[in-house]
């Protein structure tokens, strides 16, 4: 943390980049930790020409709570619920990450059920983190009602999950070896009423930011990513396709039944924000794609498939699985010596990476855009410091 | 395009061979749904109208919500509840499965002990040897460090646990929250024992109410304090006594020679 500080300041006294003609002088600013648009406890250090940004240095940790050796000290199950608080909007994608690794490389057994209740679930929580994203990002730019909507519609998920699930945020429910409950009796007719009510919001969506003149002009041409440098950093989700690069893990690497649904991935072409925008509302319209055709046909079977008190064994090794959250690729490592609990985990989340290509987006544009760039990636803080 | 060098498409992807010309979007794979079109308003007339069009646009959905009250969805929450109920799967209190007779069937496996990730169920018990069965003295869940992840519930092979919806578990003081989710908890028997009052003994099995007052962990914990308290309060008292006694002993030997001291001080 200190060294970004220290070679920020040393630079203060190197030459000076200041481009007018007038004697201006660089200065710098704090943006957080303690920022509304920050979404969370980040802190930017902006190094600053007039109302020009020449560098965005992101300074992390202070959300660290050591979630990775957290999960040292635990059996298998004990750290699925960790990663509910990593992507907190993602919760189920990161049960589904761990839960993944450890089926892999215990090789247990899943059903079609079961898949077919962990790509539902998953779906509609991309759903709800974009929604919510929607939300937010008109916040951001100076606009307060879409707030509301999204987090009216978002609600209506939220209610699915809490009669399913019994969670809002923290799930815990994709467990090695099944779901922790077989979905509510109410579930499929919920979501039909989701769906139906949905898709008579996502005009209003449009008619209330997408085809608003005043998003459009602040959105577009603003935060440019090249698909080769989000390649080079190492962006995922919505900001590399963005940039035009369809990397998409529900395509390239089928898990769940993502093999067996129809739906697209959206693709931008600039990287702009106003390409992420649209990835992100394409990517919803996507998503109910794939709940409606799952919806009518879950397929029968038991939903969990060992004891769930019964001790997992992962042989010695290092295994990797990675899914597709709401933001991005979502890796985890697994080291094992062969004993109940993991010897070492790592989690390559996507937000430190898509993070990273705030320096790349924001650099030569003016401080007042950073905010609707920093926005459009859609960090979640927690998972960037774990 | 550099980028399919380094990250080569899988094969269920139809990735354009071509980038698309800007400013035209594109979904892989198929159809996809319209874009949403460009206001363009350099230029010619019809442009701004459309940009102001569109700002009245999104003012249109404001105001329709403003006129029609039957779309508010905002609950007013203490008002409401009675009839608030969250769903039965809901996370907001560990409690017990009794049965009819206001039994459970806690064995003291100690397996939902084990799959607790952070400690927040203590369980104590003791051999039983009347019946060759464990017997449960008390099950303490603590709110205050429970995350709520369900697995006591899951792994129970006897069903005894269960989340319940009751939500409302904010107290102003944080032992209020650890709970003893056992209906006959409180003092070991040989206290109870001790207690000869019939009511006396009653009242410190009840079971724990989240609204009635102090969990019994917490009153005992206070009970233990105000001893303290007051053992401390006879000691200050006994040493203040002391220290009184020995200044007026004091005072009475060095009455006859306080002449000549205040001679020399003056």
């Amino acid at each position: 943390m200190s060294v970004h500080v220290s070679t920020l300041q040393a630079r203060i006294s190197g030459e000076s980049t200041a481009s007018s003609p007038l004697s201006t002088e660089e200065y710098f600013v704090n943006m957080g930790p303690q920022h509304p648009s920050t979404h969370g406890v980040l802190r930017l250090v902006l190094r600053l020409d007039g109302e020009t940004v020449r560098e965005v240095v992101p300074v992390l940790g202070y959300i660290h709570r050591g979630i990775e050796k957290m999960g040292e000290h635990g059996n298998y199950r004990q750290f699925v619920h960790l990663v509910d608080r990593m992507d907190y909007l993602s919760a189920l994608a990161n049960n589904w990450a761990v839960t993944m690794v450890v089926e892999k490389a215990a090789k247990m057994e899943t059903n079609d059920r079961i898949q077919a209740i962990r790509t539902l679930v998953c779906e509609l929580q991309r759903i709800q983190s974009h929604q919510l994203w929607w939300g937010v990002f008109g916040m951001d730019l100076g606009a307060f009602t879409p707030f509301f909507y999204g987090l009216r519609d978002r609600e209506q998920i939220c209610d699915i999950f809490e009669k399913t699930i019994g969670a809002r945020l923290t799930m815990n429910y994709i467990q090695p070896g099944g779901v922790m409950y077989d979905i509510h009796p109410d579930f499929v007719k919920d979501v039909k009423a989701f769906l139906t009510y949905f898709k008579s919001k996502m005009p209003e969506y449009d008619a209330l930011m997408t085809e608003n003149v005043i998003i459009q002009e602040r959105l577009r041409g603003i935060g440019k990513l090249s698909a080769e440098r989000a390649i080079a950093l190492g962006a995922t989700g919505p900001v590399l396709r963005a940039s035009g690069v369809a990397h998409d893990l529900r395509k390239s690497e089928p898990y769940g039944l993502y093999s067996q649904v129809d739906f697209d991935v959206p693709v931008g072409t600039t990287g702009d924000c106003w390409d992420r925008y649209w990835v992100r509302m394409e990517e919803m319209r996507q998503s109910v794609r794939i709940v409606e055709q799952l919806i009518d046909n879950i397929p029968e079977g038991k939903t969990f498939l060992v004891k769930p008190a019964a001790k997992i064994k992962v042989p010695a090794g290092v295994h990797y699985s990675h899914v597709e959250t709401a933001r991005g690729v979502l890796g985890v490592l697994l080291v094992s010596n062969g004993k109940d609990a993991p010897y070492r985990i790592h989690c390559r989340t996507p937000n430190f990476n898509n993070l990273w290509c705030i320096g790349e987006m924001a650099t030569g544009g003016r401080i007042g855009d950073l905010v609707a760039t920093l926005s459009s990636i859609d960090i979640v803080v927690p998972d960037i410091d774990r | 395009m550099p980028a399919d060098s380094v990250l080569p498409p899988a094969e269920s992807v139809a990735t354009p061979e071509v980038l698309p010309p800007p400013e035209k979007h594109v979904g892989v794979g198929g159809a996809i749904h319209g874009a949403v079109p460009w206001i363009d308003k350099s230029g010619a007339v019809g442009g701004v109208f459309r940009a102001i069009r569109s700002l009245f646009g999104g003012m249109k959905i404001t105001g329709g919500y403003l006129m029609r009250p039957s779309t508010v969805v905002t609950q007013q929450y203490p008002e409401n509840r009675e009839t608030l109920k969250l769903p039965d799967r809901f996370r907001a209190q560990l409690a017990f499965n009794h049965d009819d007779n206001g039994y459970h069937k806690c064995t003291l496996c100690r397996i939902c002990e084990e799959a607790c990730p952070n400690v927040s169920i203590i369980i104590t018990g003791r051999e039983k040897p009347a019946v060759s069965k464990k017997e449960l003295d008390s099950f303490v869940w603590r709110l205050d460090s429970c995350t709520f992840c369900n697995t006591c519930v899951i792994v129970c092979p006897f069903n005894v646990l269960r989340f319940d919806g009751t939500f409302e578990s904010s107290v102003y003081d944080r032992r209020l929250l650890s709970y003893t989710l056992n209906q006959y908890a409180g003092p070991v028997a040989s206290v109870l024992e001790k207690l000869e009052d019939p009511e006396a003994r009653k009242a410190a099995m009840e079971a724990r109410d989240p609204y009635s007052g102090a969990a019994i962990i917490a009153a005992l914990v206070e009970k233990q304090k105000a001893t303290k308290i007051a053992e401390r309060a006879a000691r200050e008292a006994a040493k203040a006594a002391r220290v009184a006694a020995k200044a007026a002993a004091a005072a009475a030997a060095a009455q006859p020679e306080a002449p000549p001291e205040a001679e020399n001080v003056g």
